[in-house]
């Protein structure tokens, strides 16, 4: 299928899999985006290296293919250099709460306006089925062949306690909530994170399972508090934004209504500052 | 008899304010129109152990300190004993006699007096100014106005517990070394502060570090200047997220820049190589300390070249350079930064502790700072590895109507990822073009700096280049010496001139890398490798002795 918003790539991705929803949710949310204003221009989206991020060949917007964890810290260099950029961090589970959760945890801590969308299949797919940090105990893979001896993370309360204002969780199933709700990360002005549930088809596949307990939330919770008991609840699963808060965001906390690139200091000026600094007492 | 050089060494314990008596003391000297170079020699730690500062200074061109000094002021019984052997001919040690007894020199009650005011500690290397300005033989008006304006803490006490260390002196000290003025008054800046102002004049938008010594100074510089040079700078959580964000911040069109020692250089590894993958221009600035792993943080070596030439897995171009002296930093932070954009790749600018925290009198014409636009995308559909004839493919940043994709895997010229055999061979060519490019535009460049005409050929490189220029006066050689800026690519066009003579190459490193890149890249078999490795920047003294021992 070719649109608008697909580039020529061929997709590589299994018949069924949960990431062609996140991928057309994507896509409506370009659209949605553009109706309020945000045209497909400004926005940059950054992947990590997985499954998940065959995003960035299929998407036809403009963006840096990161590598393996690092797409967080990516997507921070190209918002503090232009904060009228609006960016879009595609990550996977394993490299977003394996190799990446430094920097993960840190664009939380920092507020840093960015939108991180979590392709979360409890699996690292594209080498092959391995445990992620996000899977069961007792999953069994090819490096962990007597069942994973590890407790997953619950992404959600983590993102909440390292600070991220708005946390939210969706489903690869539900296709407009989940464009729903990228758009309202966007809108929000500092660090957004979206849990996306997600079935891989091939090594972990919980379709049954999600389509019997996912559930969508009407409203915010009432609490920081309730949103946590929200998050740890196994029997159903809810879906919407569980948290969200306004903080400074990191770039206007740190140089408030600059622009680094379109207010940057000319060559005369650059010499004449350099100037004053030596030979000024 | 006037000697052609003054050199004043301070020694305590950290947290004694002996950096800051020595930084009095240099500009002192270059108030008086005076050349100055000043190291300084501290412990990895913030109380107590041993820091010493030492300045040298000259009415002429002067590119090292001496560690034999004319006044040692010794503030804690360590130094003293430390110090004894570090004075020249008839020079004078000054000590804390409340720290030690009998003693030969000076003895005063630098810290008794001190007690009689608030936080003693903090006073005792105001009176190692007194000293020397003693023993400069200057008024007390002179010392007056220094300490106003160098320790404008609590200045009334600061004057007082002066006058009295002053007048201590006076019978044995007053104006025993009475040094002539000079003929300029130059600023003073350490290399670290050279790099940031070299890479702000030549466009620097974006700084990103994480501390580690000795390249947190420049951190420490660019953010206190931050909003005034209209800089982005930020501390992030690691040197893997400092890299990755310059690597997007220059996504977004933004001149990066990052800056950090051996271990923090190790850490960025996968990102150098994302930037040579992705043609982002990247300019790293790698300032050496002994290694490996945590080494020696606080002291310099050169170890690190190998490292810099090898940088990142896989193959795509890099330009690697060091400066030779302070000065020579402001232009070489711009121009590297310069270059790095015009070829679209990830580039080195080597240093060492040596250079970086060392200061010395600098003069450059600001405005001779390099300043070079990219090449930009002018219109059409915009392919961001475009294959051209030099490998170069025009930029083009976000926000725009076309879509600009970087991208760490193979990929075609749109930037989409590719496993095709022949656009893998065909993206391997156009990276390699970029080398010859870099190449060819080098060659139109002065690469290397040669000093002096006769005598025997000395290669050496870095801060080394400053023992080595400085040995060559004390001992008085007669040398050519040959210092390549570049060392990736490394000039061996202006090199080979030079094959045929059997070269001394002087270098901070155990294994002779320096040495060992002349002999597999230009073919010199050296007749001497002279090299120090623990830790200390060469003696210009101990140096020449060395150079005369094997010539």
């Amino acid at each position: 299928m070719t649109d608008e918003f697909s580039t020529y790539a061929e997709k590589t991705w299994c018949p069924g899999c949960g990431n062609f929803g996140i991928f057309n949710a994507f896509k409506k949310a370009i659209g949605q985006l553009g109706e309020l204003g945000i045209g497909r221009q400004r926005i940059f989206i950054t992947a990590g290296i997985g499954q998940h991020a065959k995003m960035f060949d299929y998407a036809n917007v403009s963006g840096f293919y990161s590598l393996h964890g690092r797409s967080m810290a990516t997507a921070q260099g190209v918002k503090l250099a232009n904060p009228e950029l609006v960016v879009l961090d595609f990550v996977g589970d394993g490299d977003a709460m394996g190799e990446g959760l430094e920097h993960l945890l840190f664009a939380a801590k920092r507020n840093a306006d960015i939108t991180v969308v979590m392709h979360n299949n409890g699996i690292y797919a594209l080498t092959t089925g391995q445990r992620s940090p996000l899977s069961e105990r007792g999953y069994k893979g090819p490096s962990t062949p007597r069942g994973s001896e590890e407790e997953p993370f619950n992404p959600i309360t983590l993102l909440m306690e390292a600070g991220a204002t708005f946390v939210a969780r969706s489903y690869s199933g539900n296709i407009d909530h989940l464009a729903q709700m990228m758009v309202q990360a966007v809108l929000h002005e500092g660090f957004s994170f979206i849990d996306v549930l997600q079935v891989c088809v091939t090594f972990n596949d919980k379709y049954d399972l999600y389509n019997q307990s996912v559930e969508v939330l009407n409203a915010l919770p009432e609490s920081y508090d309730q949103a946590v008991a929200l998050a740890r609840q196994k029997d159903k699963l809810p879906i919407g934004v569980f948290y969200q808060v306004q903080k400074p965001a990191h770039h206007k906390a740190l140089y408030g209504e600059w622009n680094p690139i379109s207010q940057r200091l000319s060559r005369t000026q650059r010499a004449k500052k350099v100037k004053k600094l030596l030979y000024s007492p | 008899m006037k000697k052609r050089v003054f050199t004043f060494l301070v020694g305590g314990k950290a947290g004694e304010g002996v950096k800051k008596a020595g930084s009095v003391a240099a500009h002192l000297f270059a108030s008086m129109g005076r050349q100055v170079f000043q190291m300084d020699d501290y412990q990895s730690l913030i109380r107590g152990g041993h820091n010493f500062s030492v300045i040298s200074t000259s009415t002429g061109e002067i590119t090292s300190h001496y560690m034999k000094a004319n006044l040692v002021v010794a503030l804690d019984a360590r130094s003293y004993r430390l110090h004894q052997d570090h004075l020249v001919e008839n020079g004078i040690m000054v000590f804390n006699s409340d720290e030690v007894e009998g003693g030969e020199g000076l003895g005063l009650p630098l810290k008794k007096e001190a007690e009689k005011y608030p936080r003693p500690e903090l006073r005792v290397g105001v009176g190692a100014i007194a000293a020397l300005v003693e023993t400069l033989g200057f008024e007390k008006s002179r010392m007056h106005e220094v300490i106003k304006e160098e320790y404008p803490r609590d200045i009334e006490n600061n004057i007082a517990y002066a006058d009295k260390i002053y007048g201590l002196a006076k019978p044995k000290l007053g104006g025993k070394f009475s040094l002539r003025a000079g003929d300029g008054k130059l600023p003073i800046l350490s290399g670290n502060e050279a790099i940031g102002l070299g890479a702000v004049a030549g466009g620097l938008d974006v700084y990103l570090g994480y501390p580690m010594t000795p390249s947190s100074p420049l951190l420490h510089f660019l953010a206190a200047r931050a909003e005034d040079f209209g800089l982005t700078v930020v501390h992030p959580e690691s040197e893997i997220a400092v890299a990755n964000m310059a690597i997007g911040a220059a996504a977004a069109g933004a001149r990066a820049m990052v800056g950090t020692s051996g271990g923090g250089f190790a850490l960025m590894d996968e990102a150098f190589s994302l930037a040579g993958m992705t043609e982002i221009p990247l300019l790293c600035v790698l300032g050496s300390r002994p290694g490996p792993a945590t080494g020696v943080p606080t002291y310099t070596e050169q170890g690190d070249l190998f490292f810099a030439l090898n940088k990142g897995h896989g193959e795509f171009p890099r330009i690697v350079a060091s400066p030779g002296s302070v000065k020579e930093a402001y232009y070489l932070a711009a121009e590297m930064l310069s270059l790095v954009w015009r070829f679209q790749t990830p580039g080195v600018l080597l240093t060492e502790k040596h250079l970086a925290e060392s200061k010395m009198t600098v003069d450059f014409n600001v405005d001779e700072a390099h300043w070079s636009e990219p090449k930009i995308h002018a219109k059409g559909e915009y392919r961001r590895y475009l294959d051209t004839e030099d490998g170069i493919s025009p930029l083009l940043f976000p926000p725009s109507k076309e879509i600009i994709k970087w991208n760490s895997y193979e990929h075609d010229e749109a930037g989409i990822t590719t496993e095709r055999a022949e656009i893998i061979a065909q993206m391997h060519d156009k990276r390699q073009r970029k080398s010859e490019a870099i190449r060819g535009h080098l060659k139109d460049l002065k690469t290397v700096n040669e000093y002096g005409e006769n005598g025997v050929l000395i290669l050496t490189y870095g801060s080394t280049t400053m023992s080595v220029l400085e040995a060559l006066r004390a001992g008085g050689i007669e040398a050519r010496v040959v210092q390549p800026i570049f060392l990736d690519p490394l000039p061996t066009w202006e090199l080979e001139r030079h094959i045929g003579r059997a070269p001394v190459v002087v270098e901070q490193s155990r294994a002779g890398q320096f040495a060992n890149l002349l002999r597999e890249k230009v073919g010199f078999e050296p007749r001497a490798v002279i090299k120090r490795y623990d830790g200390r920047p060469f003696d210009p003294v101990e140096l020449a002795a060395q150079i005369k021992g094997v010539i």
